[in-house]
């Protein structure tokens, strides 16, 4: 079966600075691929040229087997994307934003499914987004890239600033969606998190591809998280 | 999955929400209304007085100039939230669609161009075609000009641009200024008094207003780690005061009293420009601050041709109402 996703030799540009290059991946349909990296390594900006918001330099990316790499509107509308938290407008209110992403929030409302409640969203509704503390604006922002209803959604670091409990919930909730049939693809910080609820993944070391990880050696690195952190930690530093 | 053709207009209502919220957050109390209505009346008066009182040649000049600058600031504003969208926003489809693009560009310039029309119809209907037609042509240039490429040695030295504004904040950059000032001034000196006092005023102006570059980050950021407005000021104002204490004595030894009063009311309209930004940015986002400080200098402009007497008792109401207001700010986050 052709993958969701396919990219090869993929390059990603900022200000004229080649930020990522030859990135080859491939993220089978209904699976939760997990992106790790240094600070800096590119995370950011290949997931942002996959949804369309930045071009691809170079290479191939295939969306269910059709190549959009010179198509941004088509890639955009094809994967539901969280937006930085921090620039979300202040000056409208939850509902709103959701509604403007994805229709009347009786349409959203299914689409969030049980991830409604572990966002804790119902009581944030009629706040205003600048009224919200870092946490309640991440909530909004994980719900933004459900509220269009995409079986393709990408998250950047989306466990920043949320409490333990939300954490929690919100990963069981993902990996029940991811279960379900959404493909789900997170820039992560978190080892434990890859390792326990992504299928595969990657590891990204100044914009090149570090190591690849399938599902075998995820499983593995879930047997044995400490060596698989220090493993992955001895990588990143090197 | 909901398609953006469904509702076509959905990033014109976002941005139009956002408007519409901002405006209604700035404007809450009724006093707040009653000064920015009073402001409104006020100035259309002082324009239409102005534009009756000059040859038709010279207020369509003017209609052009303003049409010119009003269309070429709107399509780059355009411009900018839409690259916004396409890389950070929620809408990301309906900003890289040229079909919703192009819907987008059109809301906003047919509500700029039906503002501007209103206010040429209230204060000069026979200048409406003539500000129209600049609005579309400085839209027209404006989108021209954003299809130049910037070498990439010239965007290098926007990196350096950033370390030059920095140091021209410190007193030493004020200092050296005030030096360059006047040993020019000593070779202008063979000029006629009143081309020297002339020349003087432009070199003020220009040089002062480099001295006093304001960053709407660094501002709020003071703010939220417990600077008080007129502590930023101060940061902000700082080469300023050095280039005075130079600058002044230095032109009355050089040449004489009426060039030091020029340098110092050249200086003082520009400290009171940054005085404003200032309080300002402590207030709003830099959008909305810097609409805010231009209406506020636009005014005072007007009541210093036509009412000099008044300036300073407006200056200062609007100075105090600023950093009444600025002053709360301080240490707040949101």
């Amino acid at each position: 079966m052709s993958p969701a996703i396919h990219l090869a030799g993929a390059a990603v540009e900022r200000s004229g600075q080649r930020v990522v290059q030859d990135v080859d991946l491939r993220v089978a349909r209904g699976s939760w691929f997990g992106l790790i990296g240094a600070n800096g390594s590119g995370k950011t900006s290949l997931l942002r040229a996959l949804a369309g918001r930045l071009p691809f330099a170079a290479g191939s990316c295939l969306v269910d087997g059709q190549d959009l790499a010179s198509d941004r509107a088509g890639r955009a509308l094809r994967f539901g994307f969280c937006p930085p938290a921090h620039t979300l407008p202040d000056s409208v209110r939850v509902r709103d934003v959701l509604e403007l992403v994805g229709g009347s929030y009786d349409d959203v409302r299914p689409r969030l499914g049980r991830l409604s409640l572990a966002l804790a969203l119902a009581p944030l509704l009629d706040r205003w987004i600048g009224d919200c503390s870092a946490g309640m604006r991440q909530r909004v922002a994980i719900a933004c890239a459900f509220a269009g209803g995409h079986p393709r959604v990408i998250l950047d670091e989306p466990f920043n600033w949320l409490d333990p409990v939300a954490i929690f919930d919100v990963r069981e909730v993902l990996r029940s969606m991811v279960d379900d049939g959404l493909t789900l693809i997170t820039a992560l910080h978190d080892l434990g998190t890859l390792a326990a609820a992504c299928d595969a993944g990657l590891v990204l070391a100044n914009g090149e591809v570090a190591l690849a990880l399938d599902e075998h050696a995820l499983h593995t690195a879930a047997q044995d998280p400490q060596a698989f952190e220090r493993q992955t930690i001895d990588l990143l530093r090197s | 999955m909901i398609s953006p053709d469904s509702d076509r207009n959905r990033l014109f209502r976002h941005d139009g929400r956002i408007a519409i919220n901002t405006i209604r957050a700035a404007f809450a109390g009724w006093n707040d209304r009653l000064v920015a209505v009073a402001v409104l009346i006020i100035t259309l008066a002082m324009i239409k007085s102005w534009l009756a009182e000059r040859p038709w040649t010279i207020a369509a000049w003017s209609a052009v100039g303003a049409g010119l600058l009003l269309g070429t600031s709107a399509e780059r504003l355009v411009a900018k939230r839409l690259a916004f969208h396409g890389f950070d926003g929620l809408l990301a489809v309906d900003a890289l669609r040229p079909a919703t693009r192009r819907r987008y560009i059109a809301a906003w310039h047919g509500i700029a161009l039906a503002l501007l029309a209103t206010v040429l119809l209230v204060v000069a209907p026979s200048l409406l075609i003539v500000g129209c037609a600049s609005y579309l042509a400085g839209t027209l240039l404006a989108a021209l000009m954003s299809g130049v490429t910037v070498p990439k040695r010239l965007a290098d030295r926007v990196g350096s641009a950033r370390v030059i504004r920095a140091w021209l904040r410190h007193g030493q950059a004020g200092a050296l200024v005030a030096s360059t000032l006047l040993v020019v001034l000593l070779l202008e000196r063979s000029l006629t008094p009143n081309t020297l006092i002339a020349i003087l005023g432009i070199e003020t102006t220009l040089l002062t207003l480099a001295l006093t570059s304001v960053d709407s980050d660094v501002v709020r950021f003071m703010a939220t780690t417990g600077y008080g407005p007129w502590r930023i000021v101060g940061y902000h104002g700082k080469s300023m005061a050095y280039f005075l204490a130079l600058a002044v004595p230095g032109c009355w030894l050089i040449a004489g009293s009426v060039a030091a009063a020029v340098v110092t009311a050249v200086s003082g309209a520009v400290l009171l420009l940054l005085v404003l930004r200032v309080l300002a940015y402590c207030l709003h986002g830099k959008r909305f601050a810097d609409l805010i400080v231009s209406i506020f200098a636009g005014l005072l402009l007007f009541l210093a041709y036509f009412l000099p007497i008044a300036l300073p008792f407006l200056a200062v109401a609007i100075l105090w109402q600023l950093q009444h207001r600025a002053r709360t700010k301080t240490w707040l986050l949101a």
